[in-house]
């Protein structure tokens, strides 16, 4: 029997809707209704007979009746109770979620930067400036320090010390440009002398105002310096820099003598995230929109820092970055990484939910202790869903299905109990009453009345738990859709950094001059800085140089070297891709396939086409490969995305990546969703253009899921392969 | 004449109102070494022993089996139908009480004498009596005693 001492939700609470409000106002008059009935009943039982036993029987199944209206009565305020229990939990689970995903989508772009930071400063070009900076400090100040402007062309009268630093920064400028070209994600990045002298950056807009600040009091500069090798980077929290006038999160590491990652400490790199903007695209997704695209009222999405001052807010009105966000402490003082809380408070004047999630880094990047928080309104857990889509499931089987909580079940069970009861007694009652003769037919509209109260108060509740279902299953639905966008952003932004990655390190001068000066000795240098990037960059199986005719001349891994040197590559598609390409900005990729450069192992391969003096523009030599590690690094981004109750993964839950040929090419479940196939997905769900997501159901194996899908937009200058990321559950 | 009605699978059919005792669920029945496998065992009804049909298997079709919808209907025996009030039927039982298991129960109708109408030959049975139509729907109307008087349909009990 359903208490109601534990009622959180009575009809009362504010967030009852008014239709609700209504119904519950009707079934429980409705009910309220038959005990008059009743004791109309017991009264007439003592006017049509005599026979006390008659009489009693009828008494009892009145006071039957009485029992089960009160019964019911019961049962729908636990009904309510648990109706909105089942909304919160679900609204609370998918608000989690999404407040996980943000902050995981932001710790993953930045374990990207780490490894960018140590990989750059290893630049030759940049060691050489410093070096010759260090070495001429008064033509360092007559070049930088009087106009602060980009190194002038050597004239006629400039010492030859002086004209060498001037060309050394000019090239120092450039290769950071080029970087800052190939990654767009950086608003500036500089060199600094090892007195903090700032010799040369990448933004060629802000040169004038950069070169010759002087940075030694800025602790990411300080703590550079204090790095003990090359593999070692440091992080600044979001805080004031001379650099540049929005709040700064700076990546540095130290520039060591002749590129040598144990050498001395000459200076310091310093990379400048534009987190403001990245941070703006992540704090703005997943939050429902009107039809003017703009975030409806009372949602926001903010990042706070380990003191809980806001750095990012998806409305800075509100939520200004740089104040104390406006919560409950508790939620800004979490301090176990990956601590949940969950809790209602009233923010910007709105009676919310507040979640906030704090980071447990990714990776080796152990983060910055900031919290993520998403913010609701606490209507909008409650609310209806207006979408009123056909997905060809009976309200009977949704109710079944397991995407209803079994408390719910069990209560749909005790009113379809309590309905056949008050039935069965009525059919009673009626038997009874026909005993009597002519006498007893005044019982019939009685019980006809009870029957008829009965029936239509358990519709009702019938018709709300369909309802309730049916939002369970929006709910649900939407849940799927937004794991699918988080499949589909994750590897885009992965797959973005492959992108810009094989870009930069096309330009690096150890390849274009082996492949220019084909020496041994010149390929074995370029076979030793792919293995130095490949120990910088945990993601890629091995990295290859093909030259001009598809042979294999250098690889990081040198165990994989004899095998590959006795390899030809013309016919492959990613060295015909990087053959025809002529600007460094270009890059190409061949799609998922099995590769002989890895045993037949699933493959995706980046490449870049190494050009001529290391120029920007110009006559490709040979072509990069990078052999991106697919499946250890794509199993682990769809086993992220994977539906989820209380941490555990729903069973039979499963994700995978389909191509462009709609084959699967990456699975969570290679038993029932295996790489190669197809799978008879709903058409929505199939045919969808880039940047969309949809739902729907549809069966498998005779099991029924339900499956959310979204197809890439790209990210940036990675425009997709036009794959499509699903997520899928069963409900039988 | 009232009848109650109820579903043998998607069937439903109906009994004369006079003809119940009562309706019930829930029973404990009690096997009984022997009987044929159409009894489903003996009730304890306030102190009455009464056996139940199982009405699937005496219609050879499905067996009932207990469930949340299922239902007992109990029918009187003769001598009780002959107490009721303003008898104006021509119903007959057996003479002990006998209940059938059904799969549910469904609405009670009112149904003239003109509606009744008679049973198909072609889908003629011992235990039909009268056909009812509702709507599209046609409620078959049992004849209680045949049902109940098994001893008169050996091959049921074989």
């Amino acid at each position: 029997m359903s208490d109601t001492k534990d009622i959180k939700f009575n009809i009362y609470n504010p967030v009852i809707t008014y239709e609700h409000r209504a119904a519950f106002d009707l079934i429980v008059s409705h009910l309220q209704e038959i005990f008059p009935i009743c004791n109309q009943g017991k009264c007439k039982a003592l006017e049509v007979s005599d026979d006390p036993q008659k009489q009693k029987q009828i008494n009892d199944l009145m006071e039957k009746v009485e029992f089960f209206s009160n019964s019911l009565i019961t049962i729908t305020k636990v009904f309510f109770d648990q109706l909105y229990r089942a909304k919160q939990t679900s609204s609370q689970s998918i608000s989690q979620s999404t407040a996980m995903i943000k902050i995981d989508m932001i710790e993953r772009n930045l374990l990207e930067r780490t490894c960018d930071v140590r990989w750059w400063a290893l630049e030759k070009a940049f060691w050489e400036c410093i070096t010759l900076a260090d070495q001429n400090q008064d033509q360092l100040t007559k070049i930088i320090k009087p106009t602060r402007k980009a190194p002038a062309k050597q004239s006629g009268k400039s010492s030859k010390a002086e004209s060498d630093l001037k060309n050394a920064i000019e090239l120092a400028c450039t290769r950071l440009e080029d970087i800052r070209n190939s990654y767009t994600l950086y608003r500036d990045l500089v060199i600094a002398t090892i007195d903090g002298t700032v010799v040369a950056n990448s933004n060629a807009e802000r040169r004038d105002s950069i070169l010759g600040i002087n940075v030694s009091n800025e602790e990411w500069f300080q703590k550079a310096l204090q790095t003990k090798d090359g593999t070692e980077y440091f992080v600044q929290d979001i805080s004031k820099s001379k650099l540049e006038d929005p709040d700064s999160l700076i990546y540095s590491t130290a520039l060591r003598a002749n590129g040598d990652e144990q050498g001395e400490v000459i200076g310091a790199m310093g990379v400048l995230f534009d987190f403001q903007g990245e941070g703006q695209i992540i704090l703005n997704d997943y939050m429902p929109q009107d039809r003017s695209g703009s975030i409806l009222d009372g949602w926001f999405s903010f990042f706070t820092n380990a003191d809980g001052r806001v750095i990012g807010s998806s409305d800075e009105h509100f939520i200004p970055s740089g104040d104390l966000a406006d919560l409950p402490r508790r939620h800004w003082r979490l301090t176990t990484p990956g601590e949940v809380l969950v809790s209602n408070a009233i923010v910007c004047g709105n009676r919310s939910l507040v979640v906030s999630h704090k980071s447990e880094g990714f990776d080796e990047y152990k983060g910055l202790g900031w919290t993520s928080h998403l913010v609701l309104p606490e209507s909008a857990m409650f609310e209806r869903s207006e979408e009123n889509i056909d997905y060809g499931i009976s309200p009977q089987e949704l109710m079944n299905s397991k995407l209803i909580p079994d408390t719910n079940k069990q209560t749909y069970q005790e009113i379809q109990r309590n309905k056949g009861d008050i039935q069965l007694i009525s059919i009673n009652g009626i038997i009874l009453a026909t005993d009597l003769g002519k006498a007893g037919t005044s019982f019939i509209p009685i019980f006809d009345q009870i029957t008829t109260t009965g029936n239509s108060t358990t519709g009702k509740m019938e018709e709300l738990l369909s309802e309730m279902s049916a939002d369970m299953l929006q709910q649900n639905l939407k849940a799927l859709e937004n794991f699918s966008k988080q499949a589909i952003d994750l590897i885009d932004r992965n797959l973005f950094e492959r992108a810009a990655d094989v870009r930069w390190w096309s330009t690096d001068h150890a390849f274009w001059e082996a492949l220019q000066n084909n020496t041994e000795e010149n390929f074995e240098e370029a076979s030793k800085r792919l293995g130095i990037i490949n120990a910088s960059y945990t993601m890629y199986r091995d990295l290859v140089i093909a030259d001009s005719n598809g042979r294999i001349v250098a690889n990081s891994k040198s165990e994989n070297r004899d095998k590959l040197k006795r390899m030809n590559v013309s016919e492959q598609s990613w060295f015909r891709q990087g053959m025809q390409i002529s600007r460094s900005v270009q890059y190409g990729v061949q799609d998922v396939c099995n590769s002989d450069l890895e045993n037949e192992e699933t493959s995706l391969i980046y490449c870049g086409g190494i050009l001529e003096n290391g120029e920007r523009e110009g006559k490709v030599l040979g072509v990069l490969g990078i052999l991106f590690d697919w499946e250890n690094l794509v199993c682990p981004i769809l086993e992220g995305c994977l539906p989820r109750i209380k941490n555990e993964v729903v069973e039979g839950g499963a994700a995978f990546y389909m191509n462009d040929d709609k084959e699967i090419i990456a699975t969570t479940d290679a038993e029932n969703f295996p790489i190669g196939q197809e799978v008879n997905i709903p058409a929505e769900n199939m045919n969808l253009e880039a940047g969309e997501s949809a739902s729907g159901i549809f069966t498998d194996k005779g099991r029924k899921f339900i499956i959310g899908s979204s197809k890439t937009q790209g990210y940036r200058e990675y425009k997709g392969l036009g794959w499509t990321a699903h997520v899928v559950r069963p409900i039988d | 004449m009232l009848y109650s009605t109820f579903y043998l699978g998607e069937t439903q059919m109906g009994l004369p109102i006079p003809s119940i005792l009562e309706i019930g669920r829930g029973f404990d029945f009690h096997p009984v070494r022997g009987a044929p496998e159409v009894i489903d065992g003996l009730i304890n009804l306030r102190g009455k022993v009464v056996t139940i049909i199982n009405t699937g298997l005496a219609f050879e079709t499905q067996k009932v089996l207990a469930s949340d919808e299922s239902r007992v209907y109990i029918l009187k025996n003769n001598a009780e139908l002959r107490e009721v009030a303003d008898a104006d039927f021509d119903i007959e039982t057996s003479p002990d009480n006998i209940g059938i298991h059904v799969d549910r129960i469904a609405d009670v109708i009112s149904v003239e004498k003109e509606e009744l109408q008679p049973v198909p030959a072609n889908i003629n049975h011992p235990f039909y009596k009268h056909v009812v139509r509702r709507g599209n729907e046609f409620i078959i109307i049992l004849e209680p005693q045949k049902i109940l008087n098994l001893n008169e349909n050996q091959e049921l009990l074989s």
